[in-house]
């Protein structure tokens, strides 16, 4: 283990874990107002992580299957990173903003933004067509970091708008910003930290450090742990357990409220694993050890939350529920799926720009006049 | 009765900013030193002290950062006017431009518009060092999503920033900056046309000239030469690069039957390339002559020394003016 | 009940094939949906394929060891009856689900080589290329007094047969001035082509001696007129191939920069007709009937002055290029006004080219001497039949016009057939 000497939790590294693999529940010391912040949740909140976690894993493997079935022509897999998506998606207000890049499924439904919305672009019938000010999650980001400049851009007009630091919870706001830690390497993140801090604007860097960009591992991308990235640029950051979904819950919660009473930009690096492929078109047994995934299947985040709360007293009858409620999500969007229609040929046309343009309407007409008198191949 | 005003194009930008930010609070100027010290072309001299800071700010050395949080000021209403120093130093921005500038709102499927405007001065003729001189304009007229415009003269500039501003596509804007101290009437009450309308600013009947940015005032100059020679030449300024009003190009080579286009970029893959491509394809029964371009050689810009032979001149519009009339 | 087929899908963005490496299941086995059914292996890596229904599996379409293209059914399985149908909305209608048919899961299939098209897409509706113009102003510009619309190569040859395009008018599609109408102005046709209408004279009548050529050609005319029973026949004949080998010939370098109209496979088709019905080819006198063996090709020709007729000497003996220069040479020496008397003697057959005057066709009057004259006739785009429809097709009427003391009915017909034969077929002229 001595290659992944800064990324597993059992070295030096400060990082706040309240729930150890094995479901035991602690609070470090030093860590309280973390612990503070658990101490709020009801069991109903507790069984919300529990249902989404694995909501969104069955929903993970069925899109895997139906891309297998040649029915998308991707999927990006989140498996086991179900704790850090969405304890930090339910950590964040009501009134934030998310900016994901493509692999937030997680953090997508704690915000109420639709499965099948995800699932079109995977199908190419849009490029992510969902409406970002609504859900105030936005639009997948492929080009790795290029949203974090957005997030920061985003953020400095909240502070424009006087909406930090007021005190008003219904209508303060502060933003969220994820990435990889492959992304953390682009220049557009460097800027992001910088804009941030000069500005002081209030967002959160919420870096999924699941330890590997496609083939590389994060060795490759950064010579310092993650959470102390941002240091060079002024932005203090905090390092948890990824799998660990009520960490994450409480970094995030608290440090988005602090964000949004004007205590400037944050970053946190979650620390977990990509269990699966970068993505379906991916073999990673052809660059990574068996024994390594292994390890991190013993710390998955849904098996050591079941334990956690079963030992709160919850029994059977609810896991047999979000396992049924699982298997029907999966038939629903598998239905959907298949009745997905391909888009109109004037949608390659729309929204190029906002206002009219003679090139387009042009381009449009000859189109719709070509394949209408287009038949079959001979 | 219109109000008229002498100023110089630089000036001209600087009152159009002016208006457009008396007119909406939401618009801001950013870039790099364009606060204090007004720009290093001055071009937003005064804005700071009318606008305050919260408007009007000095972003860092980051290009790619100016462009990437103007896309998320957009994002929160904002329209964010942002200056690129100089046109060399655009390229760090290219990405943000082009993949997530121009395409959001498909992206988006029209729910995010970008409203933003990138100001940026270009071209050569002012004896700079290297990346001081560039002409990047055929990068982004070749991306769809953006528009392009540059003009020519201050009664443009004060006119195009204003709609540039408030359009709610993303707008390139291309200062001609060996021109910025050029003079010239500004119609304070109306604006002359369309931010994407293409003028004719002399008649003639021999030949087409077409042209845009700075080499629009070399292309009257050598208008005006020709004519002394018997050669009738019509000038039009392009105004906009992206897109561009081919009615008034096609309706102009039809009635002379011979084009010349003429700019400061190097012609390979350029504008020009474009719209000799469009004038061939549907002003082909009218021609009397082969479309001919003029502009600068394929190589990087030369040093200043060299500009001079560099760059297109009268002779050299000329010279393919009388190239076409020989057929 | 129904066989649902599963076609190999592309798993890896772009991928063509893949090899079965193992089948999980066998015919007989019962399935369930996302059941691993086989590993496959692709270019980039070993992947496990889930199955798409739910139902008993009846056959492996393909073997372990098989490498399969994308899109090719992999396995069959029996679907329930009850299973859901799960297609795209714009395929085909399907079967009702008890008939035992086969119905194919949509799928997106990865492209691969075979997207590549192997065929032209049919064209729904027989109409002309889009236009991809640029409408509004540029139209609106394009008056006739302001500019001339000619291709460069027509601007071209203009310039090389001095003709003013300003004084052309244009046929083509779009209004342009062609090749043919740019040649038509250098003709001959051109010096009668009515350009103005003139003003009403202001005399009440014009008084012409009758003298020189005129006099001489109504001499002749009325000589031949009333000395020989003139029979006039007529064919209508499809000549779009003759227009195709014109083009062709025009096109070839070897016949660049000399003119190549119909009128030239005609003179070619009458030339080979007469070698075929003799007769044609001769002159009356009252004792005899002299058959010539040689054709001296006459070619009916306006100038200011009034009808000539000038012949080519051997006509029969030249190639095809050669009788081009030469029928060129005539033209442009009559136009001139420089034919000679000798030129115009002794012709053993005649053309008259009525068609560059717009006209289908006519009677002409026999060349004093001569028993035969064939009038060439405007070539139109009419509606024809081929293969029992109706296309359109360039057009001409074949008329001719005998001297029936020497050529009677039958050989006349066979003439005219046989010269028409030729204009609807010019390769027969390779005999």
């Amino acid at each position: 283990m001595g290659k992944l000497a800064f990324v597993t939790p059992a070295n030096s590294e400060p990082m706040l874990q309240l729930l150890a693999p094995d479901g035991t529940y602690g609070v470090p010391k030093g860590y309280e107002r973390y612990g503070a912040a658990i101490d709020e949740l009801d069991e109903d909140k507790l069984k919300t992580f529990y249902r989404d976690m694995a909501r969104i894993r069955r929903f993970d493997l069925e899109a895997i299957a139906l891309q297998r079935q040649g029915q998308l022509g991707l999927w990006v897999p989140a498996i086991g990173q179900e704790g850090a998506q969405i304890g930090s998606g339910y950590g964040v207000g009501h009134n934030d903003h998310i900016f994901p890049s493509y692999r937030e499924h997680g953090v997508a439904i704690t915000h109420g933004v639709e499965l099948m919305s995800i699932l079109k672009m995977m199908r190419g019938v849009n490029h992510g067509g969902w409406n970002p000010e609504e859900t105030r999650y936005h639009l997948y980001a492929i080009v790795l970091g290029s949203q974090v400049l957005h997030a920061v851009g985003y953020a400095m007009g909240v502070k424009l708008d006087g909406k930090v630091g007021n005190g008003d919870l219904s209508d303060d706001l502060a933003v969220i910003s994820y990435m990889g830690d492959g992304a953390t390497a682009e220049g557009d993140v460097s800027e992001s930290l910088l804009f941030a801090a000069v500005n002081e604007a209030p967002i959160v860097f919420f870096v999924q450090n699941n330890q590997w960009a496609i083939s590389s591992s994060v060795e490759t991308q950064t010579k310092v742990p993650l959470y102390k990235r941002g240091q060079g640029f002024g932005v203090p950051g905090m390092r948890v357990d990824g799998n660990d979904v009520l960490a994450n819950y409480a970094a995030t919660k608290i440090h988005m409220d602090e964000a949004r009473e004007g205590a400037g930009p944050f970053l946190i690096e979650a620390l977990t694993y990509r269990i699966g492929a970068h993505t379906t078109s991916d073999d990673p047994t052809k660059y990574r050890d068996e024994a390594e995934v292994e390890y991190w299947r013993q710390r998955d985040p849904i098996d050591r939350f079941e334990i956690f709360l079963r030992r709160q007293g919850i029994g059977d009858d609810f896991f047999e529920e979000v396992k049924e409620a699982g298997d029907a999500l999966a038939k629903d969007i598998r239905e959907q799926t298949f009745a997905l229609p391909k888009p109109p040929l004037e949608h390659i046309f729309n929204n190029v720009y906002s206002d009219e343009h003679p090139e387009i309407e042009r381009q449009k007409a000859w189109l719709r006049a070509y394949e209408d008198q287009m038949g079959e191949h001979e | 009765m219109s109000s008229y005003q002498d100023m110089a194009i630089a000036r001209a930008i600087n009152a159009g900013l002016r208006k457009a930010m008396q007119r909406d609070e939401k618009v801001l100027v950013f870039g790099e030193d364009v606060a204090r010290l007004g720009g290093v072309f001055r071009v937003t001299e005064g804005l700071l002290d009318e606008f305050g800071e919260k408007r009007v700010f000095n972003s860092p050395i980051a290009e790619s950062g100016i462009v990437g949080t103007a896309i998320g000021l957009a994002m929160r209403g904002y329209r964010s006017v942002a200056e690129i120093q100089f046109d060399g130093f655009v390229f760090p921005a290219f990405n943000q431009i082009t993949s997530q500038l121009a395409k959001l709102t498909y992206r988006s499927e029209g729910f995010q518009q970008m409203p933003v405007v990138i100001r940026i001065p270009f071209g050569g003729g002012i004896g700079a060092v290297e990346h001081h001189s560039e002409s990047p304009e055929a990068y982004f007229a070749h991306t769809a999503g953006l528009r392009v415009v540059s003009p020519s003269n201050p009664n443009d500039a004060y006119w195009m920033i204003q709609q540039a501003i408030e359009s709610p596509d993303p707008v390139i804007f291309f200062e001609p900056k060996r021109r910025y101290w050029q003079k010239g009437p500004v119609n304070l009450d109306t604006a002359p046309l369309p931010l994407h309308s293409a003028r004719m600013l002399r008649e003639g009947t021999d030949v087409t000239l077409i042209a845009y940015g700075p080499m629009v005032s070399t292309a009257l100059q050598a208008a005006e030469i020709g004519a002394e020679e018997g050669v009738s030449i019509e000038v039009i300024d392009l105004r906009s690069i992206s897109p561009i009003d081919y009615p008034t190009l096609l309706a102009s080579v039809a009635k002379t039957g011979r084009a010349v286009i003429a700019s400061e970029a190097p012609t390979n893959v350029s504008v020009a390339s474009e719209v000799a491509a469009r004038i061939a394809e549907h002003s082909f029964y009218h021609l009397q002559a082969p479309v001919v371009r003029v502009g600068g050689f394929d190589t990087p810009y030369p040093p200043a020394k060299l500009e001079e032979e560099y760059l297109p001149d009268a002779d050299r519009i000329l010279e393919a003016v009388d190239r076409v009339l020989a057929y | 009940m129904s066989i649902a087929k599963f076609p190999l899908p592309d798993v890896g963005e772009g991928l063509t094939e893949a090899e079965i490496v193992s089948w999980k299941v066998a015919p007989g086995d019962k399935v369930s949906v996302n059941q691993t059914i086989c590993e496959i292996e692709t270019a980039k890596s070993v992947v496990e394929l889930p199955c798409p229904f739910e139902g008993e599996v009846t056959e492996l379409l393909a073997a372990e060891g098989d490498t399969v293209e994308v899109g090719s059914p992999i396995i069959a399985v029996n679907v329930a009856g009850n299973a859901p149908i799960l297609t795209e909305p714009d395929a085909p209608a399907k079967e009702p689900a008890d008939t035992g048919a086969e119905y194919k899961l949509p799928t997106l299939v990865g492209y691969g080589d075979s997207g590549e098209a192997k065929s032209r897409r049919k064209r729904a509706v027989n109409t002309a290329p889009i236009s991809t113009a640029i409408p509004v102003a540029m139209v609106r510009a394009a008056s006739a007094s302001d500019s001339v619309l000619a291709k460069p190569p027509i601007r071209k040859l203009a310039k090389e047969l001095g003709v003013n395009l300003a004084n052309v008018t244009g046929t083509g599609v779009h209004g342009e001035i062609t090749r043919e109408d740019v040649v038509g102005a250098a003709s001959q046709a051109s010096v009668f082509k009515n350009l103005t209408t003139p003003d009403v004279p202001s005399e009440r009548e014009e008084r012409i001696p009758v003298k020189g050529v005129r006099k001489a050609i109504a001499t002749a005319m009325v000589k031949s007129a009333f000395t020989a029973p003139h029979v006039s026949i007529f064919v209508d004949v499809d000549a779009t191939r003759t227009m195709e080998y014109v083009k062709r010939l025009r096109n070839s370098v070897d016949f660049a920069g000399i003119k190549v109209t119909p009128l030239l496979i005609m003179a070619k088709a009458i030339i080979w007709a007469v070698r075929r019905n003799r007769m044609v080819n001769s002159t009356w006198t009252d004792q005899e009937i002299i058959v010539h063996n040689f054709v001296n090709l006459g070619l009916a020709a306006a100038t200011p002055r009034g009808l000539i007729v000038p012949n080519i000497k051997d006509a029969d003996s030249m190639s095809l290029l050669e009788l081009a220069q030469a029928i060129e040479q005539l033209a442009a020496t009559a136009r001139e006004g420089k034919t000679t008397p000798e030129d115009m003697s002794n012709g053993t057959i005649t053309i008259t080219n009525i068609g560059v005057f717009g006209v289908d066709t006519g009677t002409p009057i026999l060349n004093p001497g001569e028993v035969s004259i064939v009038a060439l006739g405007s070539i139109r785009k009419k509606p024809w039949v081929v293969d029992d429809e109706i296309v359109v097709r360039q057009v001409t009427t074949i008329g001719a016009t005998f001297d029936h003391r020497v050529v009677d009915g039958d050989v006349a017909s066979r003439f005219v057939q046989d010269v028409a034969s030729v204009i609807e077929e010019p390769a027969l002229l390779l005999d």
